[in-house]
């Protein structure tokens, strides 16, 4: 077993990558926590006490804030398929 | 001068010492071969110092208990106080750790020595230690030649501390072959004078080595043979424990202001425990020998007895200064005060010196710090240029009140504030990167290359505002009020460009960071005149001259590249270096693609 090899193999039995990855899946988890509950406030706002300037700040913080959150859920449904297929593999084995 | 006559000096003794005395040749030999052993060691931590030392480090001395059981732990570890020292100097002059924690750190590591001697007279000299060094050396040895860095650091401090035991062993057989030849305790000296008399050989040898950890070994391998006595091993301890700041002194020189205040604490702490112990002399002696023999050291074993006394010396000298750590960094602030290049806040560098170089870790963390300062140096260049007042950007003030309230009524020479505050530590910084970069390993080095990515979009805004600044001036003066109301437009922009990153660089909620980052490069096409129709509508309209138009044009590419910079800069500086959110940046901000769908859906 070549060297390469041999570090692959310990870092998979100890889950080192997986970890990584956890610990990103987590922050990603926290950040669309928090910018659900965001988007959930700004939605209650009533929009007819704005005036034009205010309403048109409202729907560009709302724009971004859909576009984050589909984002994060993109990068969470990749990770998720990932540790999915981590694990079919490993019963395999 | 004292440089210059000094080594000569040393080297013309030893020659004469080697020539006269094979004996004395082993000894000089063992004390090499340990120190080269000293310094083995520690080129072997320093291969594990990428990280996680340094997050150990920062945890845990918030408190000055803590420090105190960091500098004795790490120091007990690593068997060398100086590069406890060295790591705590680096950590203070990146700005990571305070005077107070250091000088915690330092008291710990004080007697965190102690446990050389322990092991030195309680294993050193009991068995034959060379057997152990022989297969430390081998396997050290091939571990070195190793490419993976953990195995080479293994290496490292095996090789370190089989060269540690095999120059105790020479120091031991040297002493007791030289003992058949000379009887060195026929010297010996008692009373007050002989106390002096040893202290001062015990300062000079540690000066010498420049180790007190190697001074104690060498006393204890001569005490063990009888070739001094036990009275006057006291004193050379004592001795060493003042011969060692001042090898701390001589380090500190190159080092910045904190790091000389701490070699100014190490050495106030360790003369004055020594004035106290040579005036307490005979009381301590009278509690060693209490404690030796409640422990069941027999008072024939002079040298467990005196790690018993190095112990108990350095142990005191940290309760008595436990209550005045407040009060000696006071001390040392009000005395040790910078000179006067660093005490202008503007003019230089604040956080780079050569002491935060050894570890990548320090010298990274004082690089974002400095590129925080040349930001800041920037961020008020900037707004003067544009003439608003800083106070008011970073205040909740409406940002149409913010352009009318000027800053000066005069022309600021965006020059000279370049010429002044940002050339210079520009150059400092990409000057330290360089040094710093033969310490670091490929990721430290890509992480280097984008501060200095920042440092260089930092700069480009303020020339960028150079250009700008001519026509901001002109057109506030105009009766044309088309002109002058979009050039209020680009002021208005970049003021609110300023508040976000202002408020970015403070924030600690990832979600509002992002946020903000987002909305600045959505707001970034605003200068995009071409695009949305502004300029189409001035010309046709026949609102502006041609002149004004391609002004106009030219300047708003400026302002665009100004936004462009510093919004590539904090994504570096305030995100990429900062806790959760540096996972997921990449993931999360924003691209132009993004950035042109937004703006789609914002127009529905």
């Amino acid at each position: 077993m070549g060297i390469k090899k041999f570090i692959e193999n310990v870092k998979e039995s100890l889950g080192i990558d997986e970890c990584k990855n956890t610990g990103k899946k987590k922050s990603i988890k926290r950040l669309l926590e928090k910018l659900r509950a965001r988007k959930e406030i700004l939605n209650k706002v009533p929009k007819k006490k704005l005036d034009k300037k205010e309403k048109k700040e409202l729907k560009e913080e709302l724009a971004i804030i859909t576009l984050q959150i589909k984002k994060g859920e993109k990068i969470l449904d990749e990770f998720n398929s990932q540790d999915t297929k981590n694990s079919k593999n490993k019963k395999e084995k | 001068m004292l440089r210059r006559i000094f080594l000569p000096s040393i080297l013309i003794v030893l020659t004469y010492g080697f020539w006269i005395s094979p004996d004395f040749k082993e000894i000089s030999a063992g004390v090499a071969i340990f120190l080269f052993g000293m310094l083995t060691l520690e080129e072997g931590f320093k291969a594990f110092s990428g990280g996680t030392l340094e997050k150990i480090l920062e945890k845990s001395t918030d408190k000055l208990h803590k420090s105190i059981g960091f500098g004795f732990v790490a120091t007990a570890i690593m068997q060398s106080s100086s590069l406890v020292s060295v790591l705590t100097i680096s950590f203070i002059g990146a700005g990571l750790i305070g005077l107070t924690q250091g000088i915690g750190i330092i008291l710990g590591a004080n007697i965190g020595t102690t446990t050389g001697a322990w092991l030195m007279a309680g294993f050193g000299l009991k068995v034959k230690i060379s057997a152990y060094a022989m297969p430390m050396l081998v396997f050290g040895v091939i571990l070195i030649f190793q490419k993976a860095k953990t195995l080479k650091g293994i290496g490292y401090i095996l090789a370190g501390l089989g060269f540690l035991f095999l120059g105790i062993h020479y120091m031991k057989e040297g002493f007791e072959a030289f003992k058949d030849t000379i009887d060195l305790a026929s010297f010996a000296v008692d009373g007050f004078k002989g106390l002096m008399i040893f202290i001062g050989i015990g300062v000079l040898a540690t000066v010498v080595m420049q180790s007190s950890h190697a001074t104690i070994v060498l006393i204890l391998a001569a005490l063990s043979v009888g070739q001094i006595t036990y009275e006057n091993a006291l004193a050379l301890t004592i001795g060493a424990n003042i011969g060692t700041t001042i090898t701390a002194v001589i380090g500190s020189l190159s080092s910045n202001i904190d790091g000389k205040r701490l070699a100014g604490a190490h050495f106030i702490f360790n003369v004055i425990t020594a004035v106290v112990a040579v005036i307490f002399m005979d009381q301590i002696i009278s509690l060693v020998a209490v404690i030796s023999d409640s422990i069941g050291i027999s008072s024939d074993n002079h040298t467990l007895r005196l790690a018993v006394f190095d112990s108990f010396f350095k142990i005191m000298g940290v309760l008595i200064f436990i209550p005045f750590v407040d009060k000696l960094v006071n001390f040392l602030q009000t005395t040790i005060k910078p000179g006067k290049k660093e005490e202008d806040e503007f003019e230089g560098v604040k956080y780079l010196n050569d002491s935060v170089l050894e570890l990548p870790a320090t010298s990274m963390a004082s690089l974002i710090k400095e590129t925080k300062h040349l930001y800041a140096n920037a961020f008020e260049i900037i707004t003067h240029g544009l003439n608003l007042k800083r106070s008011n950007i970073i205040s909740d003030m409406s940002l149409d009140d913010v352009i009318k309230d000027s800053y000066s009524k005069e022309t600021i020479d965006i020059d000279d504030f370049y010429n002044h505050r940002i050339k210079g530590i520009y150059g400092e910084i990409i000057d330290f990167s360089t040094k710093a970069q033969s310490h670091m390993e490929p990721e430290d080095i890509e992480s280097l290359y984008k501060i200095k990515l920042a440092n260089r979009d930092i700069v480009e805004a303020v020339k960028d505002t150079k250009h700008l600044q001519k026509n901001l001036i002109k057109y506030d003066k105009t009766s044309n009020q088309h002109i002058k109301e979009q050039y209020d437009n680009i002021k208005i922009d970049l003021a609110e460009l300023l508040r976000n990153i202002d408020l970015i660089s403070k924030m600690k909620e990832e979600d509002e960071i992002i946020l903000l980052l987002s909305k600045a490069k959505v707001h970034m096409q605003r200068y995009d005149i071409l695009a949305n129709g502004t300029l189409d509508r001035l010309i046709r309209n026949d609102l502006v001259t041609n002149e004004m138009a391609t002004s106009l044009m030219n300047d708003s590419a400026y302002a665009y590249n100004i936004s462009k910079h510093f919004i590539a800069m904090a994504e570096v500086i305030f995100i990429d270096s900062s806790g959760d959110i540096k996972n997921i940046d990449e993931d999360m901000v924003i691209s132009d693609e993004d950035v042109d769908l937004i703006l789609k859906e914002k127009d529905d």
